[in-house]
């Protein structure tokens, strides 16, 4: 009988809808998603994300799974990663993505980007130091390139330097002979991308049915199927 | 004190009157058209009033809140590009020319955003849960989404508790002993009776005989099955939609279902009669696999057998190959998924020689959730819940028999019987193999993304710079190398 109950989670809903720009509807879903993921359970962990076989054919799954327990992503300016997250923790790491808005000022825009770059600044710096260095940048082409076979090693180093002197040399122009080259600092990477359009490639579209359509399609359903 | 006596011994007559009444009329009202095969529309007219309801349950439910239902096509939009077509999309949308060029900073966004969006939907996990409905059926299991309303409403589903609790299920227990009574007490009966028949047959009349007795024993065997899975059938206020019964399976064949739950097995055998095929359990199962193959031939495993794929393709074989054998019943997935898709099919049972006689079956998700979460439920748990739903409707489509071409692969003839299931019930059809629900993905699967990323970068390029050449690049102290 308990099973009717009043609306609940609505003025959280409401809370986090301010909190990370999501719609009411959309966080409705993503709640959903965080159950299934979760078994019904309050927190995620990391092997949780592994029920997921898309995510588990991705070449860089760890770095994904990482970000979601990387305390920087959660916006109040943490270091280090936490082994569970919550409902809400998965909302503002997901509101990195959120889709974008169509409506927004210049300067919103300029932070939003910038928002965005972090996080994939972010995944690319693990150790957290600012830059991300060669080992670092290596350590992501390697994670893409397969290790069986198609490319052999030495290739891939091949691939792996010259990607890194290419960003050597647009970010840092002419080099001299015995600079070193420490690794891409923040900025250096923005500037890097800064053509990329970071805010439609990079988000989630939900897909928008709003409920008077719903409402006909079930009818329909249910009046031409016959028992 | 003799005055309470007799109280209560009239009381005791009427209860007893009361119950014989209600006994011959269930005899005669259900379990007679059950063993005819005929009915007698009461079903029919419960269920136009059980679609009436639900109708205007919906309509109150959608006037009275604004919520986020169910998407049977996904939450997200996706890009709809193969790998090659976004990496290279993405690389064009900076304006520097690196099209030329090995590896860019950016291809690694592709991989970011397509692990993000399977992390928000993705098409395998939700095949494992029961499937959300657009609309309320009235059953509290399926009240994820839907909360208290109306007044009205909750009344309404007061009622339906009732009714379904007070009425319909000690209706349908009744059923459950009844088939426990013919399995327990009256088939080994008949059976032996047969075999005693048979036996005094044979020595009577030896030679000319032996061919009109077998057939007298498997008519039968054939009846007593049939008309027990149909009085199962009624026990769960099943109605079920048999199209193309022209295409039913025959004799040598082997008949290939998608699986949601145990209750194909008894909707199916309604309908025809066919070999078992399974492993031998312990208890109350045991009991009955081993009193069904008395009568004719099911194909039953040891546990130890079933891990040897080649002793269970052999015993099959075998069994096809005898021409006047039922058909086998195969559950090609391997595991039950929740009726809105198909899933792999395990080739092995492709692989024999024989016709395939395909089944497409649909569950009618708004009367009652068939499929049978094993994680969450388990099988007495699972069955009382079928016994309490409203009803359960059922379509079921016979396809027209296929056979392997010459010379095709056994997993592609699979795949072509899924395809063609999918298409008839109006199931999505998905290459992701069932037994995920249990299992990791292979590790073969994992690298082929890599693959295929590796082959895009490290393919040979006759020159590397196309494209304009802008200042940049021919001030450039890098040098590219020509593989």
């Amino acid at each position: 009988m308990g099973a009717l109950q009043s609306l609940p989670d609505r003025h959280e809903y409401i809370d986090f809808a301010e909190k990370t720009g999501f719609s009411y509807e959309q966080i409705g879903i993503l709640h959903n998603r965080f159950k299934q993921l979760s078994h019904d359970e309050d927190t995620l962990q990391r092997e949780d994300f592994n029920t997921v076989p898309d995510l588990a054919c991705n070449p860089i799954r760890s770095q994904i799974i990482e970000a979601f327990f990387d305390r920087r992503n959660f916006r109040q300016n943490g270091e280090g990663t936490v082994d569970e997250i919550g409902f809400e923790e998965f909302l503002v790491v997901m509101s990195h993505f959120r889709p974008p808005k169509v409506h927004v000022t210049e300067e919103q825009r300029q932070i939003i980007r910038k928002e965005k770059f972090r996080f994939l600044f972010n995944m690319h710096d693990t150790d957290n130091d600012g830059t991300i260095t060669l080992e670092e940048y290596r350590h992501v082409v390697e994670e893409l390139l397969s290790r069986s076979g198609a490319l052999g090693k030495d290739t891939a180093k091949g691939i792996t330097d010259a990607a890194m002197l290419e960003v050597a040399s647009i970010s840092m122009g002419h080099m001299e002979p015995d600079e070193f080259y420490e690794g891409i600092t923040f900025e250096h990477f923005v500037k890097l991308l800064d053509e990329f359009d970071i805010e439609s490639r990079m988000s989630i579209r939900f897909l928008n049915m709003d409920t008077t359509t719903i409402c006909k399609n079930s009818l329909y359903l249910l009046s031409t199927t016959q028992p | 004190m003799s005055a309470t006596i007799d109280d209560m011994e009239e009381r005791w007559d009427v209860a007893v009157l009361l119950l014989q009444l209600w006994s011959s009329g269930v005899f005669c009202l259900i379990m007679l058209p059950a063993m005819f095969g005929c009915s007698l529309g009461v079903t029919g007219v419960y269920i136009k009033i059980l679609v009436k309801i639900l109708k205007w349950a919906t309509l109150r439910i959608q006037r009275g809140t604004a919520r986020p239902l169910p998407r049977p096509n996904g939450i997200i939009a996706r890009e709809g590009g193969s790998m090659e077509q976004e990496v290279v999309a993405i690389r064009r949308s900076r304006t520097r020319t690196i099209e030329g060029r090995q590896f860019a900073v950016s291809d690694a966004f592709y991989f970011y955003k397509k692990g993000l969006d399977s992390i928000v939907d993705d098409q395998v996990t939700q095949r494992f849960s029961s499937e959300e409905l657009a609309s309320w059926n009235l059953l509290t299991r399926t009240n994820q989404n839907f909360y208290y309303v109306s007044q009205r409403l909750t009344i309404i589903w007061g009622l339906g508790v009732l009714v379904r609790y007070g009425l319909l299920f000690p209706f349908r227990s009744v059923w459950g002993l009844g088939v426990l009574v013919r399995y327990g007490l009256l088939f080994p009966f008949r059976i032996t009776l047969a075999i005693i028949g048979l036996v005094w047959l044979v020595v009577g009349t030896a030679l000319v005989g032996f061919l009109p007795n077998s057939s007298a024993k498997s008519w039968l065997s054939e009846l007593v099955h049939v008309t027990c899975w149909r009085i199962c059938a009624r026990g769960l206020s099943a109605t079920v939609r048999y199209h193309n019964k022209e295409n039913r399976p025959k004799k040598g064949g082997i008949c290939v279902a998608n699986h949601t739950s145990p209750i194909d097995v008894v909707i199916l055998a309604s309908d025809g009669c066919y070999a078992m095929v399974g492993q031998i359990h312990g208890g109350l199962m045991g009991v009955l696999q081993r009193s069904m193959v008395k009568s004719c031939p099911h194909v039953w495993f040891e546990r130890s057998e079933m891990k040897d794929r080649l002793t269970v393709l052999n015993r099959l074989t075998n069994h096809v190959a005898a021409k006047n054998k039922l058909p086998i019943l195969i559950f090609p997935e391997g595991t039950c998924i929740n009726n809105t898709s198909v899933m792999m099919f395990k080739k092995g049972c492709f692989e024999i020689e024989g016709t395939i006689y395909p089944v497409a079956i649909k569950y009618d998700a708004r009367f009652g959730d068939a499929f049978w979460n094993s994680a969450k439920y388990n099988m007495v748990s699972y069955l009382l819940r079928m016994m309490t739903s409203w009803a359960i409707v059922v379509n079921v489509w016979y396809l027209p028999p296929m056979r392997r071409r010459d010379g095709e692969d056994a997993a592609l003839f699979a795949n072509r019987v899924k395809s063609v299931i999918a298409r008839r019930g109006g199931l999505l059809d998905l290459a992701w193999d069932g037994g995920l629900k249990r299992e990791k993905v292979k590790e073969s699967m994992k690298q082929e993304q890599q693959k295929l990323y590796s082959n895009m970068v490290g393919a040979p390029r006759h020159n590397v710079c196309t494209g304009r050449i802008t200042e940049d690049q021919e001030s450039s102290p890098v040098e590219y190398q020509n593989r």
